[in-house]
C-alpha cells in the first residue's frame, strides 16, 4: 500500500483536547467517486458484510463498525479505539483488497467525527443519493444497521448516530419536499394520471409495447393499485414474458389495442415501430366511444408512437418522453430548493447527538455527585433518626430523599446538556467542590 | 352596536385578506406557521362575520339584505361557510387561496359600499321575502364556489394539455374531483335559483304589478337557463367539464352583472336594493 497516494486522515484534535463529537471514522466511495464497474466488485451483499464487520472488529483499532453497502455506495463508519489501526484496517479489508484500483486518489473519501456523522444524516436523509431525496436509502439504512446489531458491532455511539441519521430521514421526508414529485418515467406517468384522474385504483391501463420501457412503467403502475393491466404486444414472446412478471396481466391481440382504448383511462405506447401505432383517427373514434371521460395517453416511443395532432382532441391528455422529461427535471428543481430545509433538520440532529455525547462525558461525575449526597443523606439521617417518633421515620426519609433530588436536579441537568469547550474543566471544578474522589466511582 | 358595525366594516375585510394570505402560503410556499394559522383563522373569521351579521339583523330591525353592501356580506359569508364546510369534509385546503380571496373581494366590495342608514321598507320584515332573498343569495354564494373551482379546472387542464407543469400543476386536487366539486356546488346553485325565482314569482304575484319585463328578472331567467342548460347537457354527457366549466364562469359574470349594473342602473322592480 503506498501511502501517499490513499486518503490522508485530516488533522483534527488530539484525544486528550475537549471534544463535541464522538470520535467516528468514514472510509467510503460513491458513484461520484469511482465507476459501476468499481462499485459492483466493492458492493456487499448480508453475508459478506456480516464476514467484513467481524474481522473489522477481530482488529484492536475497531470499537464499534458500521457498513452501508448499496449499488451506489460502500461506507464503512468506525467508531475507533485505535485511529491509524482502524483506517488502516478498513482500507484493506473493505476496499484494497477487493478492489485495489481504489487506491488511486479521489476514488475514496475519508472523513472524521462530526464530519463522518453529518455525513450519514445527509445520505439517510438523500442529499447524497444519485437522484436527489430518491426514498430507498432511508429502507437502506435501516436493513444496514440491522446487520450491524445482529453481528454485535454496533456500540453506543453508533447507535445512537444511526438513531440520529434515521430520525433526520424520516423528517426530511416528513418536513420537507425532498423526496416530492416523480423522477422517473414510470412513477411520472402515476403522477400525471393522478392529477388527471380520482384515484389511480379507478384507472385502466393499456400498455402497448412489452419491452423494457413498458415494465418500467408498468411496475410503479401496479405497485400503486391500477385497476387493470391490459398489454398488447407484436410479438407474442415478449408478451408472454411480460405476463410472467405481471401475473395480473390481461393479453390481447395487438391488432385489438384501438378498440381497447375505449375503455381505459391510461394508455402507455412504448414499441419499437416506425410509423404510428396510434393515429388521430384512432383515438378520435375511442374518444366519441367514450363519451365524456378524459384519457391519458403517454408516448415512450422515439421515433414517436402516437400520431402528435392527437393531442389536440379535447380532453385528452398526450404526453411524450419530451413531456415527462419537463417533469421530472421540474420535481428535481423543487427537490433542490429543499435542500436548505433539509440542512436545518440535519443541524438540529447533529445538535441532539452532540448534547447526547456530551452528556455521556458528564455522566460518571453525575452519577458520582448523586452518590455522595445520598451517602451524606444517610449519614445525617441515621444520627437524627432515634430523635423522631418511629411513626414519621418513613415520612423523614421520603422528605430528605426529596430535598436532595431538587437540590442536585440542576446541577445535573446542567452538567449533561451544557455547550461550549468548558466541558472538562467544568467537571473539574465539580469534582473538586464536591470532593469526588476516585474511590467514589459507582 | 354602531361602534361594533362599524369596526366589522372594517375588520372584516382586514381579517380575511389576512386569511387569504396565510392560505397563499399553503399554495404557493408552504411554510409552518402560515399553514397552522390558516383553517383556524378561516374559522374566527366566518364566526366574527355571523355575529357581525347577527348584529346588523338585531341592530336594524329587519333581514340583512337592504342594500347591496348587505348583500355582498351575506354572499361572502356563504361562500366561506362553503369553502368552510369542503375544507373540513374533504381534507383539502388547496383551494383554499382561491375561495378565500374571492370572500375577500365579496366583503371588500361590500365594505365599500356600506351606506349609514339602509332602507327601512316593509318589505324586510316579511318572512316570505326573507326566505327568498335568503334562497337567491345562497344560489348566488353556490355559482360563485363553482365557478371558482371551474377556474382551477381550467387552469390545470390547460397545464395538464400543454404540458406546462407550473402554478397549478402537483397542488390541486385531480382534474375529475375538481369537476366533482365544481357540478356539486353549481348543482346546489341551481336549485337554490330555482326556488329564488318560484318564491320570487309567487310574491310579485301578490304585488299586483307587471314584473317580468324587469331587467333584474330577465338576467336571473337568462343565467338560470344558462346552468340548466350547463347541468343538462354535463348530465347527457355531451358536454365536457371543460364546457361545463367556461358556461360556470360564464354564469358567474352574468350573476355579477345582474348584482351590481342591472341593480344600479336598470332595475325598478329590485331597486330596494
Amino acid at each position: 500500500m503506498s501511502a501517499p497516494q490513499l486518503p490522508g486522515l485530516p488533522e483534527t484534535s488530539r484525544p486528550q483536547e475537549v471534544r463535541t463529537d464522538p470520535p467516528l471514522l468514514l472510509v467510503g466511495t460513491d458513484f461520484r467517486c469511482s465507476p459501476l464497474e468499481m462499485r459492483e466488485r466493492v458492493s456487499y451483499d448480508s453475508a459478506a458484510g456480516e464476514e467484513l464487520l467481524v474481522h473489522l472488529l477481530a482488529g484492536a483499532g475497531v470499537a464499534e463498525a458500521f457498513l452501508l453497502s448499496t449499488c451506489n455506495r460502500t461506507e464503512v463508519y468506525i467508531h475507533p479505539r485505535d485511529e491509524d489501526a482502524a483506517y488502516r484496517a478498513t482500507l484493506d479489508l473493505a476496499f484494497l483488497r477487493r478492489v485495489p484500483e481504489l487506491e488511486k486518489p479521489g476514488r475514496l473519501y475519508v472523513k472524521r467525527n462530526g464530519e463522518a456523522a453529518r455525513h450519514l444524516l445527509a445520505v439517510a436523509s438523500g442529499l447524497e443519493s444519485m437522484v436527489l431525496g430518491e426514498p430507498e436509502i432511508l429502507g437502506q439504512v435501516k436493513q444496514a444497521a440491522a446487520l450491524a446489531e445482529a453481528v454485535g458491532a454496533e456500540g453506543p455511539i453508533l447507535r445512537r448516530l444511526l438513531r440520529s441519521a434515521m430520525s433526520a430521514g424520516a423528517r426530511s421526508r416528513q418536513e420537507t419536499g425532498i423526496s416530492a414529485g416523480a423522477v422517473s418515467l414510470g412513477y411520472a406517468t402515476v403522477e400525471l394520471a393522478r392529477q388527471i384522474f380520482k384515484g389511480l385504483e379507478e384507472c385502466r391501463v393499456l400498455l402497448l409495447g412489452a419491452g423494457e420501457t413498458a415494465r418500467s412503467v408498468a411496475r410503479p403502475l401496479v405497485e400503486r393499485g391500477a385497476r387493470e393491466l391490459k398489454v398488447a404486444n407484436r410479438g407474442a414472446e415478449r408478451a408472454r414474458q411480460f405476463q410472467e412478471e405481471f401475473p395480473q396481466t390481461l393479453l390481447i391481440p395487438f391488432e385489438e389495442r384501438v378498440a381497447a382504448v375505449r375503455t381505459a383511462e391510461v394508455v402507455v405506447v412504448s414499441t419499437g415501430a416506425d410509423e404510428p401505432v396510434l393515429t388521430h383517427r384512432h383515438l378520435q373514434e375511442a374518444m366519441a366511444a367514450r363519451s365524456t371521460d378524459p384519457l391519458l395517453v403517454v408516448d415512450l416511443g422515439v421515433p414517436r408512437n402516437v400520431e402528435p395532432s392527437a393531442g389536440r382532441i379535447g380532453n385528452l391528455f398526450l404526453h411524450t418522453v419530451d413531456s415527462l422529461e419537463v417533469l421530472i427535471q421540474r420535481n428535481l428543481k423543487l427537490r433542490k430548493e429543499e435542500v436548505p430545509r433539509v440542512e436545518e433538520i440535519l443541524d438540529q440532529e447533529m445538535g441532539h447527538f452532540r448534547a447526547w455525547y456530551r452528556g455521556l462525558g458528564a455522566e460518571p461525575v453525575v452519577a458520582r455527585l448523586q452518590k455522595q449526597a445520598e451517602r451524606v443523606r444517610q449519614h445525617e439521617v441515621a444520627q437524627m433518626l432515634h430523635r423522631f417518633p418511629p411513626d414519621t421515620h418513613a415520612d423523614l426519609e421520603r422528605l430528605t430523599r426529596s430535598l436532595v433530588r431538587k437540590i442536585l436536579h440542576h446541577p445535573s441537568v446542567h452538567l449533561r446538556n451544557h455547550e461550549g469547550s468548558q466541558d472538562a474543566s467544568r467537571l473539574e471544578l465539580v469534582r473538586e467542590l464536591f470532593h469526588l474522589e476516585d474511590d467514589d466511582q459507582p | 352596536m354602531t361602534t361594533f358595525l362599524d369596526a366589522a366594516t372594517i375588520l372584516l375585510p382586514v381579517a380575511y385578506l389576512l386569511v387569504a394570505i396565510a392560505y397563499g402560503f399553503v399554495f404557493f410556499a408552504p411554510q409552518p406557521l402560515p399553514e397552522r394559522a390558516a383553517t383556524p383563522g378561516l374559522r374566527g373569521t366566518v364566526l366574527f362575520h355571523l355575529a357581525y351579521l347577527t348584529a346588523l339583523t338585531y341592530h336594524w330591525k329587519q333581514f340583512p339584505a337592504a342594500t347591496v353592501s348587505q348583500a355582498l356580506s351575506i354572499v361572502a359569508f356563504a361562500v366561506a361557510v362553503v369553502y368552510a364546510y369542503v375544507e373540513w369534509h374533504g381534507r383539502e385546503r388547496s383551494t383554499g387561496f382561491w375561495m378565500v380571496s374571492l370572500v375577500f373581494f365579496f366583503q371588500l366590495l361590500s365594505s365599500i359600499l356600506t351606506r349609514p342608514q339602509p332602507p327601512s321598507l316593509e318589505i324586510f320584515h316579511n318572512p316570505f321575502f326573507a326566505f327568498h332573498v335568503s334562497l337567491a343569495l345562497l344560489g348566488y354564494a353556490s355559482f360563485v364556489v363553482g365557478a371558482a373551482y371551474a377556474f382551477l379546472f381550467l387552469q390545470l387542464y390547460r397545464e395538464l394539455k400543454a404540458g406546462r407543469f407550473s402554478t397549478f400543476y402537483g397542488k390541486l386536487p385531480p382534474l375529475e374531483t375538481l369537476e366533482r366539486m365544481m357540478l356539486g356546488a353549481l348543482s346546489v346553485g341551481f336549485v337554490s335559483l330555482t326556488g329564488a325565482v318560484i318564491t320570487g314569482a309567487v310574491y310579485a304575484e301578490r304585488l299586483d304589478q307587471p314584473w317580468l319585463h324587469d331587467p333584474k328578472i330577465l338576467i336571473t331567467l337568462a343565467t338560470w337557463v344558462l346552468y340548466a342548460a350547463a347541468l343538462l347537457l354535463r348530465r347527457m354527457r355531451r358536454w365536457q367539464g371543460r364546457q361545463t366549466a367556461m358556461a360556470s364562469l360564464a354564469g358567474l359574470g352574468a350573476i355579477l352583472f345582474s348584482l351590481m349594473a342591472v341593480n344600479f342602473f336598470f332595475t325598478d322592480f329590485h331597486g330596494f336594493l
